[in-house]
């Protein structure tokens, strides 16, 4: 380790810049050789330089690293990087100590393409899903009192659910959080407009919308910061997030996903005209139900007097039967009578007195 | 007398009859209190149901305009 010398003015104690870029540099110099992840940009080299240079910059949120390779390094990896292209690099920080410039220097480049990235996303998917975070399908509310709704500020998505939306629950009160929703300031932007619609009490169920869009486009929809808001979200909340073959982590973490701006107001408004019908079905229900009593009461009552009919002994008389009577009584078995007792045949029309001539078993 | 007490004491009778155990002229009593609970019933449907088609025809006057 070399030795910095400071120069002595009374008790303060003063570096030279040369000194002090020394010392920093060999502070840096000490730290570990590390991966990192970005975004090459302005990549510059020529001829006649011994180092590459370029800026490795954050696809969250705009950062940038200056990085520098020796030129034959690079020219030996033939990347043939183009910019804007995911590149994971190793290397370490160092102090070029001439101009107190800091950067990275590059020991190795890799590019980081689609197919890393859905690699990554795999993991990260897995991981998440092992935390339970995949879980949630909580009922949605059926008469939410407002819906939440997180769009971008591009008018056709944002309209596309809106119209949907009140075309088939008219009174429906939508609360509009327009925000970011693709480049670095997306993920923040949009987990602070959850947060914010979360915290309005009447806010029921929340909309994360947003239209198709590359793979690119979609990443804030996968990033972790994102997928756990969503999962913790107060409220049940539905992803509408791009097409169909989309498939963002913010759409397993959500209650229930919707494939198009339609989907989307089938899940959190209820159908009006559906509402209608059916109250105008349960108002002739209620109509039809006291008469039905009283037929079903008139049936069982019409029912009841068949038999009534049917048991009445003049019906009987008048098919042919009599009622033969002894001292008022009526006459079962002929073991009862004996010849020349006076009885009394009652007919349908009629009567007349007997007297018994002879008897039978 | 309401309806439902009526109505059984008419279905007691009719099983009672049915079973043929009265003797005639309980029979014949019986069979002629049944007509009359019949009578009975039935003119308190007839106006039960006159009732509810007048109430009927009354909402149906104060039906409002369906919205468009």
């Amino acid at each position: 380790m070399a030795k910095v010398e400071a120069a002595q003015y009374g008790d303060r104690k003063v570096y030279s810049v040369s000194a002090f870029n020394r010392g920093v540099a060999d502070w840096l110099s000490r730290l570990p050789t590390v991966w990192v992840e970005g975004e090459v940009t302005e990549l510059r080299r020529q001829e006649r330089w011994a180092s590459v240079f370029f800026t490795l910059k954050d696809p969250g949120d705009g950062s940038c690293l200056s990085v520098s390779m020796p030129r034959s390094q690079f020219d030996a990896l033939r990347l043939d990087l183009g910019d804007g292209e995911r590149v994971h690099v190793y290397g370490r920080p160092e102090l070029f100590e001439a101009r107190g410039d800091f950067r990275f220097r590059a020991l190795s480049i890799e590019r980081f393409g689609l197919g890393d990235h859905l690699a990554a996303l795999e993991r990260l998917k897995r991981k998440l899903a092992a935390e339970g975070l995949f879980q949630r399908r909580r009922p949605l509310p059926r008469f939410p009192r407002s819906v939440g709704l997180v769009t971008g500020n591009d008018a056709a998505a944002k309209r596309d659910v809106l119209t949907a939306i009140t075309t088939r629950f008219p009174p429906a009160r939508v609360v509009v959080a327009e925000t970011y929703v693709q480049g670095p300031r997306a993920v923040p932007a949009i987990v602070e407009a959850i947060g914010g619609l979360c915290e309005l009490d009447d806010v029921d169920v929340i909309v994360l919308a947003r239209g198709g869009g590359s793979f690119e486009d979609l990443l804030p929809f996968s990033d972790e910061r994102l997928v756990r808001a969503v999962a913790g979200c107060r409220v049940p909340i539905v992803s509408a997030v791009g097409h169909e073959q989309d498939q963002p982590l913010t759409d397993l973490a959500a209650d229930a996903r919707a494939s198009t701006p339609s989907v989307a107001a089938r899940l959190v408004v209820p159908d009006a005209d559906e509402l209608r019908e059916r109250l105008e079905q349960t108002r002739d229900r209620l109509r039809r139900a006291p008469l039905l009593t009283v037929e079903r009461k008139r049936a069982r009552l019409e029912g009841t007097r068949g038999r009534l009919r049917a048991l009445s002994p003049s019906a009987t008389l008048e098919r042919g039967y009599a009622i033969v009577r002894r001292e008022g009584r009526i006459v079962r078995a002929s073991g009862e009578l004996e010849s020349g007792t006076r009885v009394d045949v009652e007919l349908g029309t009629g009567g007349f007195g007997a007297s018994v001539e002879e008897t039978r078993e | 007398m309401r309806f439902e007490e009526a109505q059984r004491e008419l279905e007691r009778i009719v099983q009672q009859l049915e079973t043929g155990q009265a003797d005639l002229d309980d029979a014949i009593t019986l069979w002629e209190r049944g007509e009359e609970l019949y009578r009975l019933c039935s003119d308190k449907l007839d106006s039960a149901q006159g009732k509810i088609e007048e109430l009927g025809r009354r909402v149906e006057a104060v039906k409002p305009a369906e919205p468009a």
